[in-house]
C-alpha cells in the first residue's frame, strides 16, 4: 500500500541515526529511562545549548518533564474495569487506583509542578527546602510541608538533577519518617549521572528512579558533564 | 448552490472558484491518480461574451463539484517603465499574444489539469502591472478558462478536454465594448475607437478568429442557451465517468483491522495488524490503557474527556514527532562542555486538522510545538453513496508552494479512523 512507503523510509531514516546515550543495561535495576529517542536527544541538546534563551528552555524542559511524568505514572498500580462506551457495548478497560501526590525539592523541583499539573490535574503537591549545612557539608532539612494524609499515596518526588543525589536521600529520608513506604516512592528528575544514580538507588534499592537521560559523569566541582547548568538558575532568572 | 468569490479586486475578479457539493476522490486506493480535472476553453472575440457563457456553463451545471474560472488577463506579461507608460497612454498592445506569458499560462493549466496546486500571478489594470502577489488554486475538478486567445497557442489546445469559440459580429463587439469601457473605465469613446481600430480589430483577424478552427463547437453571441446545455450536458456526462468508488475498495483495509476490535486479544493482534498495515501503535503503557478507559466510558464527564484528549493528543504527538529526521549536532552546554547532540534541520513543519474531529487533538500538537501553522480540511462523506468529498480546505502557506511543499512535513490530525477513504483523500493531495 502506499501510505506505508513513507513511515518506512521515515523508521529507516531514525534508524541511521541512532542517539548517543549509553547502554541502560549498567544502570541499577529500579532506574528506568525514556526511550532514547533522536527526537528526544535532540530536545537535550537545546535544553543543554548555553546559547538557548529563557523562553526555549522552559518550552522544552516543560516537555521533557511531561513524558517524564507519563512513565512515572505508568509504575503505579492499575485494576481491570469494564466500562460502558456511548455505543452500548462493553469494554473491557483498566482503572487507576492508588491515590498520588507530588513533592518538589526547593527549589528547581518546583519547576517541575507545572508539567504535573498538566498530567495529573488538582495534584497535591508537598514542597522539600533541603540545603548543604556549611559546617558539615552534609544535606540539611531546613522546610517541608506535605499533605497530612501523604503516608497513604504514592508520592512523585520531582528534583530535575540528579548529582551526588545528597539532597534527593534526605528527601526521601523525610518521606520515611512521614510514613511513605520507600516502594511508593517515584523519584523523576530530567538529568542524573552514573555516580549519584549508583549512590542513591544503593540507599534506597525499593524506590524506583525515572530519569530523562543519563549523562557521563560527575566532575570535582559535583557539577553534570556535559550536563545543562544550574537547571533552577537558567529557569527562572538566566 | 452556495458559490463563493474568493476575489473581489477588480482586477483579479475574472478569476473565480465555485464550490458547492464538494469534490470525489481523483485518485485510487494506492493514491494513484485516475483522472485529470475537466478542462474547457473559452475564446472568442473582446466582448463576444466569453465570460457570460463561463458563468451560464457553471450555472447550469447545478450541482457542481468544484469548478475554477481563470481569465487569459492573469497572465499578461511584467511590464517594463516604457511598457507601463504606452499601457497608460492607451498606446500597448494587449490584444497580441507576445504580451502574454503563455508558458507560465500552460504550466499552470498543466498543474490545475493534473490536480496539482498552482499559484497563478495577479495583474493589476490599474497598475499595468503584474503584482508581487499571486492567488493559490488548487482542487477543482474542473477548470474553464476565457480570454480571446485561449485557443491561439498550441500548448494550452493539447491541454482542452473541450474547445468553445463565442463567435460574435465585429459590430456588435465594438458597440458592447464602447459601453463597457466608457462605463465602466472612465474612458472616451474616441480612445476606445482608435484602440479598437489599432489593436483589437487586427488581433481579431489575425489571431482570434483564425482559432476558431480547433473549436468543438461555436456559440452563438445571443441567446445561446440551447448550445449552452449541450456543453453542460457533455461535461456532466465525462465527469460521471470519473468515479472512483474508493470507499468500496477501502472497505478491504478495513477489514484487516476488524477482527482486533474484542479487548481480551488486544495486546498482540492489535499492534501486529497494525503493523501489517503501516500503522504505528502508540506503546500502549498502563497510563494508555487507562485513559482509553476513561475515554470509551459513556459517564464520563465533558471535562474529563477534555483532559484526557489533552493528555493522550501529547503523547501521540511526541510519539509522531520521533518520526522526523535528525542529524548529529555540536553544542556548548552551560557547564562549557562540547556536546554532540541531535537537531533537526526542517524548514517546514505544520499541522493539518481534519475537521472536525481532529480539532480536539490541536491542544496536543500546541504543546509540542508551540507555534506550529494549522491548516484545515472539511471531508465529508456523500449522503447517498459515502464516497469522501473534499468540502473545504485551509492548508498553512508552507504546503500551497510546491518548492516549500516538497520539504514540508505535515502532521494530520484526525482523532477517529473509520472513514479511511477521507485520509486516502488527504494523503493524496500532498503527494
Amino acid at each position: 500500500m502506499a501510505t506505508t512507503a513513507p513511515i518506512t523510509k521515515v523508521a529507516s531514516l531514525a534508524a541511521s541515526n541512532p542517539s548517543s546515550q549509553t547502554a541502560p543495561a549498567t544502570l541499577p535495576p529500579n532506574v528506568i529511562t525514556l526511550r532514547q529517542t533522536a527526537q528526544l536527544e535532540a530536545l537535550y541538546t537545546i535544553i543543554r545549548d548555553k546559547k538557548t534563551g529563557r523562553g526555549d528552555f522552559i518550552f522544552y524542559s516543560d516537555r521533557i518533564i511531561r513524558l517524564l511524568v507519563e512513565e512515572g505514572l505508568n509504575h503505579l498500580p492499575i485494576v481491570p474495569k469494564t466500562v460502558m462506551t456511548p455505543t452500548g457495548v462493553e469494554y473491557a478497560g483498566v482503572g487507576f487506583e492508588g491515590r498520588i501526590c507530588g513533592v518538589s525539592i526547593l527549589r528547581a523541583g518546583e519547576a517541575m509542578e507545572a508539567g504535573l499539573r498538566e498530567v495529573c490535574r488538582s495534584v497535591r503537591i508537598g514542597k522539600i527546602l533541603i540545603q548543604r549545612d556549611e559546617q558539615t557539608a552534609l544535606p540539611k532539612l531546613f522546610f517541608s510541608k506535605l499533605p497530612e494524609d501523604i503516608a497513604t499515596r504514592y508520592v512523585l518526588l520531582l528534583d530535575p538533577m540528579l548529582a551526588t543525589g545528597g539532597s534527593a536521600m534526605k528527601a526521601v529520608e523525610v518521606l520515611r519518617e512521614a510514613g511513605v513506604p520507600e516502594d511508593r516512592i517515584i523519584f523523576i528528575n530530567l538529568i542524573s549521572c552514573p555516580e549519584g544514580l549508583k549512590t542513591f538507588c544503593g540507599k534506597f534499592p525499593q524506590c524506583r528512579v525515572i530519569t530523562g537521560w543519563v549523562d557521563r559523569e560527575l566532575n570535582e566541582k559535583k557539577f553534570i558533564l556535559p550536563g545543562l547548568g544550574d537547571f533552577g538558575e537558567r529557569r527562572y532568572t538566566a | 448552490m452556495s458559490s463563493t468569490e474568493v476575489t473581489t479586486d477588480a482586477s483579479t475578479r475574472k478569476n473565480t472558484v465555485l464550490k458547492s457539493h464538494g469534490r470525489l476522490p481523483w485518485y485510487n486506493e494506492s493514491g494513484v491518480p485516475l483522472f485529470d480535472a475537466f478542462v474547457i476553453g473559452i475564446a472568442g472575440g473582446s466582448a463576444s461574451g466569453k465570460t457570460h457563457v463561463a458563468h451560464e456553463i457553471v450555472r447550469q451545471l447545478a450541482a457542481i463539484p468544484s469548478v475554477v474560472i481563470m481569465s487569459q488577463d492573469s497572465f499578461y506579461k511584467w511590464n517594463d517603465p516604457e511598457q507601463i507608460a504606452l499601457a497608460f497612454a492607451n498606446e500597448k498592445d494587449f490584444d497580441h499574444p507576445d504580451s502574454l506569458d503563455l508558458e507560465l499560462f500552460a504550466n499552470c493549466l498543466r498543474d490545475l489539469k493534473r490536480n496539482r496546486q498552482t499559484n497563478i500571478p495577479v495583474y493589476s489594470f490599474s497598475k499595468h502591472q503584474r503584482l508581487d502577489e499571486t492567488q493559490y488554486l488548487y482542487g477543482a475538478a474542473i477548470v474553464i478558462v476565457e480570454g480571446i486567445l485561449v485557443l491561439h497557442d498550441p500548448e494550452l489546445r493539447s491541454l482542452y478536454d473541450l474547445k468553445v469559440f463565442v463567435h460574435c459580429d465585429s459590430d456588435l463587439m465594438l458597440a458592447r465594448r464602447i459601453r463597457r469601457d466608457v462605463a465602466e473605465r472612465g474612458r472616451d469613446v474616441n480612445g476606445v475607437i482608435d484602440q479598437y481600430l489599432r489593436f483589437v480589430k487586427p488581433s481579431f483577424d489575425n489571431f482570434v478568429q483564425p482559432s476558431s478552427r480547433y473549436a468543438d463547437i461555436i456559440l452563438p453571441p445571443k441567446d445561446n442557451s440551447q448550445g449552452i446545455s449541450l456543453v453542460t450536458e457533455y461535461i456532466r456526462r465525462k465527469l460521471s465517468e470519473r468515479s472512483a468508488n474508493l470507499r468500496e475498495k477501502m472497505a478491504l483495509t478495513d477489514r484487516m483491522l476488524s477482527h482486533v476490535s474484542t479487548p481480551s486479544d488486544i495486546k498482540d493482534s492489535m499492534s501486529d495488524a497494525a503493523q501489517r498495515i503501516g500503522v504505528i501503535l502508540l506503546d500502549q503503557t498502563a497510563q494508555v490503557k487507562g485513559i482509553y478507559t476513561t475515554l470509551r466510558d459513556r459517564t464520563c464527564v465533558k471535562e474529563d474527556f477534555i483532559f484526557y484528549c489533552d493528555r493522550l493528543s501529547t503523547l501521540l504527538v511526541e510519539r509522531a514527532a520521533t518520526e522526523l529526521p535528525f542529524h548529529r549536532n555540536e553544542v556548548t552546554t552551560a557547564v562549557g562542555e562540547t556536546y554532540t547532540g541531535q537537531t533537526t534541520n526542517i524548514k517546514d513543519l505544520c499541522g493539518v486538522t481534519i475537521i472536525r474531529w481532529g480539532g480536539p487533538l490541536e491542544r496536543g500538537l500546541q504543546r509540542v510545538f508551540n507555534d506550529i501553522a494549522i491548516g484545515s480540511l472539511l471531508i465529508q462523506p456523500d449522503p447517498s453513496t459515502s464516497e469522501p468529498l473534499l468540502m473545504h480546505y485551509q492548508l498553512p502557506t508552507c504546503v500551497r508552494e510546491r518548492h516549500r511543499a516538497r520539504d514540508a512535513w505535515v502532521i494530520v490530525l484526525g482523532s477517529q479512523v473509520n472513514h479511511s477513504s477521507s485520509h486516502m483523500l488527504y494523503n493524496c493531495m500532498c503527494a
